[in-house]
């Protein structure tokens, strides 16, 4: 197990280099005029070749690709270039990631125990009342795009209970509408996998054995049935759970959350590179350490999983 | 041997309905039988035949689509086809019949150890905790045949074999101690050599714990192998049943000479194998006559018009045929079958 995880990680850093070098790379090859923005009609050539000498873009790119793993090691991640420039992007990230953080971790355990819950009631009535219910309310959230329901909760939900229509994190209320909105599709979508899952458990022969041997319905969901059916879910909570630092572009801009939904939309317009290279390296560190998580939670909850030898069978 | 007893568990006029899509099927149509203690029956038939959700009427089991919707299955004094409440069918499940399934592969929680999926059983039935549940596992192993018990019952299923999961699968239930043993296609998922090896031990468990045993199957090797009793089913009813020698050897329904027939080892090189020609009734329509009738070629003109009742041959035999009618012409059953004790024989009697 901890060879295998060791040899994980370090696969994992590998697809982390390589990402990494190819933003870097990509970054170099869009026009140098991105860097003054609208001041660039003000500037003469002279001035313009000496921002950028400061920069250091004027290096050959094999250096500044040196130089940006070294100050990486040390644990620099630069400095802003446009977006807030000269502050050190650690700084800016470190404002933003917690709204985004709080958000994103509220909204998936809301997400997590409102739509397992809502899940397990509709596999228990399948084909009833409750499963229909369900079954209406999923097609509606994805049926309609997202946008609109956002807007319906911020205009007229916030109209109607007098809560005020942007967040401000001082006032504890105004926490309540944005995490709804990035919860309603989660709740969806976790409902569908439970439901879906547990059906499937429920159909499989070793469920008619424990009905035989004489073990209650209820026992059956909670001892057979729910744990197995979690797994296939399994895998994709680590990865979740992490992505919720990265905020919701859609949530954070329409209430104005000062997260970090959009920031790297916005790095990339205005060309601010070595803060792209950061929020780079948080997106595709969050990717590969979530899928290598998900699979030891996996092999942890899965027994048929060997990770580092063959099983044995006789 | 068997007229004598009361029956354990008898079933009248049982009638099983399946709601499909908006649409009925008959799946059990008016079948009766009575099991005896201490025997060991096998209800044969091929696929679609009924004897599963037979036997699985018993214990409550059929799918939730499904209902008892006529006739009684007496068992210790009630009347289970009335059962609907869960805690009802749970007084009879494990304790009274346990069932013992298809499938090894699937039929075992592949997320749990064979100790605790065997312990599940025993703490329900035998009341047993902590250490002495676990000395129970270990013993319930050895008793079905796994070496290394004790290290085997920490295992997964995935860890054991085909052969090896079904004898857990025995093993549960046994450890409900059960009166009644239903064993469903209990070796059709095995490979040959390990069927024999499950037989036997179904056998030697039956003896030891005295078991009533009920099999169902569709081969007739194993039901030679095994079966004291025989019912043939055909389409939801069980047209022929008739101790084991009288079955194979004075066989009285054009279905069960069609069946027997079938077996691959009466037939002659060179030529082809003897096959039922057309397809079962269709459930989902009122079945008027004989079911049998239309694939039948010895068809009577009454075997399309009224449903034939039982015709005694001895105490222990009986079968739903208009052939056993004083009035019906003789018919003679095939020749093929007439050699049938050079290629079947039992090893007991």
């Amino acid at each position: 197990m901890f060879k295998y995880f060791v040899k994980r990680m370090l696969l994992a850093l590998l697809s982390l280099f390589v990402v990494l070098t190819i933003v870097f790379l990509l970054m170099r090859l869009m026009p140098v005029d991105g860097y003054f923005a609208d001041r660039s009609d003000s500037m003469n050539e002279a001035t313009k070749e000496a921002v950028l000498r400061s920069l250091g873009l004027l290096d050959p790119v094999p250096k500044q690709l040196l130089d940006f793993y070294g100050k990486l090691l040390r644990g620099d991640l630069g400095s802003s270039i446009v977006y807030r420039p000269r502050v050190p992007n650690a700084e800016i990230l470190a404002d933003k990631i917690p709204y985004s953080a709080y958000f994103g971790l509220a909204s998936v355990t809301v997400s997590l125990v409102l739509g397992c819950g809502l899940g397990i009631l509709m596999a228990r009535s399948k084909a009833k009342f409750w499963d229909k219910i369900g079954t209406g309310y999923i097609l509606l959230i994805n049926a309609i795009p997202s946008i609109v329901y956002y807007l319906f909760f911020q205009v007229t939900v916030s109209g109607a209970l007098g809560i005020p229509m942007l967040f401000s994190a001082k006032n504890p209320v105004t926490w309540i509408l944005p995490l709804i909105c990035m919860s309603l599709g989660g709740i969806a979508s976790n409902a569908m996998w439970t439901r879906r899952y547990m059906v499937d458990e429920l159909n499989k022969d070793y469920i008619a054995l424990a009905r035989a041997k004489g073990v209650k319905n209820s026992s059956i969901m909670v001892h057979h049935v729910l744990r197995n059916a979690f797994i296939p879910m399994a895998q994709y909570l680590p990865s979740n759970i992490l992505y919720t630092v990265t905020g919701s572009i859609y949530v954070e801009a329409l209430f104005s959350v000062p997260g970090m939904g959009g920031l790297l939309v916005t790095a990339i317009q205005r060309q601010d590179n070595t803060l792209v290279q950061a929020l780079v390296l948080i997106y595709a560190g969050i990717g590969v350490v979530g899928l290598v998580l998900g699979d030891l939670l996996m092999a942890l909850l899965d027994p048929r999983i060997a990770l580092s030898k063959q099983g044995e069978s006789r | 041997m068997t007229q004598a007893r009361e029956p354990i568990l008898k079933v009248r006029d049982l009638e099983v309905r399946f709601s499909l899509r908006g649409r009925t099927l008959t799946a059990i149509r008016g079948a009766s039988l009575d099991v005896f203690e201490g025997e060991s029956l096998a209800i044969v038939g091929e696929s679609g035949s009924g004897k599963s959700v037979f036997v699985k009427s018993f214990m409550g089991m059929l799918d939730k689509n499904g209902l008892v919707t006529h006739g009684s299955i007496e068992y210790g004094g009630q009347d289970l086809a009335k059962f609907s409440a869960e805690k009802d069918w749970l007084k009879i499940r494990g304790r009274e019949l346990a069932m013992v399934m298809q499938d090894p592969m699937t039929s075992l929680n592949p997320l749990k150890t064979v100790g605790a999926q065997i312990g599940e059983a025993i703490r329900l039935h035998q009341g047993l905790r902590g250490a002495q549940l676990k000395e129970a596992v270990v013993a319930m192993l050895e008793d079905v045949g796994i070496p290394n018990a004790a290290k085997r019952a920490r295992q997964y299923p995935h860890q054991f074999s085909g052969g090896m999961r079904q004898r857990v699968v025995i093993a549960i239930a046994m450890a409900c101690r059960p009166k009644i043993l239903i064993c469903d296609e209990p070796t059709t998922a095995l490979d040959v050599t390990i069927q024999a090896q499950i037989l036997s031990l179904i056998k030697e468990l039956k003896q030891r714990h005295n078991l009533t045993t009920i099999y169902i199957t569709h081969d007739l090797g194993v039901v030679a192998n095994v079966a004291d009793r025989i019912a043939v089913m055909y389409a939801g009813d069980v047209v022929e049943l008739g101790t084991a020698e009288e079955i194979f050897y004075q066989p009285a329904h054009p279905y069960t000479w069609a069946l027997l027939s079938s077996l691959p080892q009466l037939g002659i090189r060179g030529q082809d194998l003897y096959s039922i020609k057309g397809t079962p009734p269709n459930l989902f329509s009122h079945i008027k006559g004989d079911a049998f009738a239309p694939r039948n070629p010895q068809a009577l003109a009454v075997d399309f018009e009224y449903r034939p009742p039982y015709f005694e041959i001895s105490p222990t035999h009986k079968a739903r045929t208009w052939l056993l009618d004083p009035r019906a012409p003789k018919v003679e059953p095939p020749p093929a079958i007439r050699h049938i004790r050079q290629v079947v024989g039992r090893e007991d009697s």
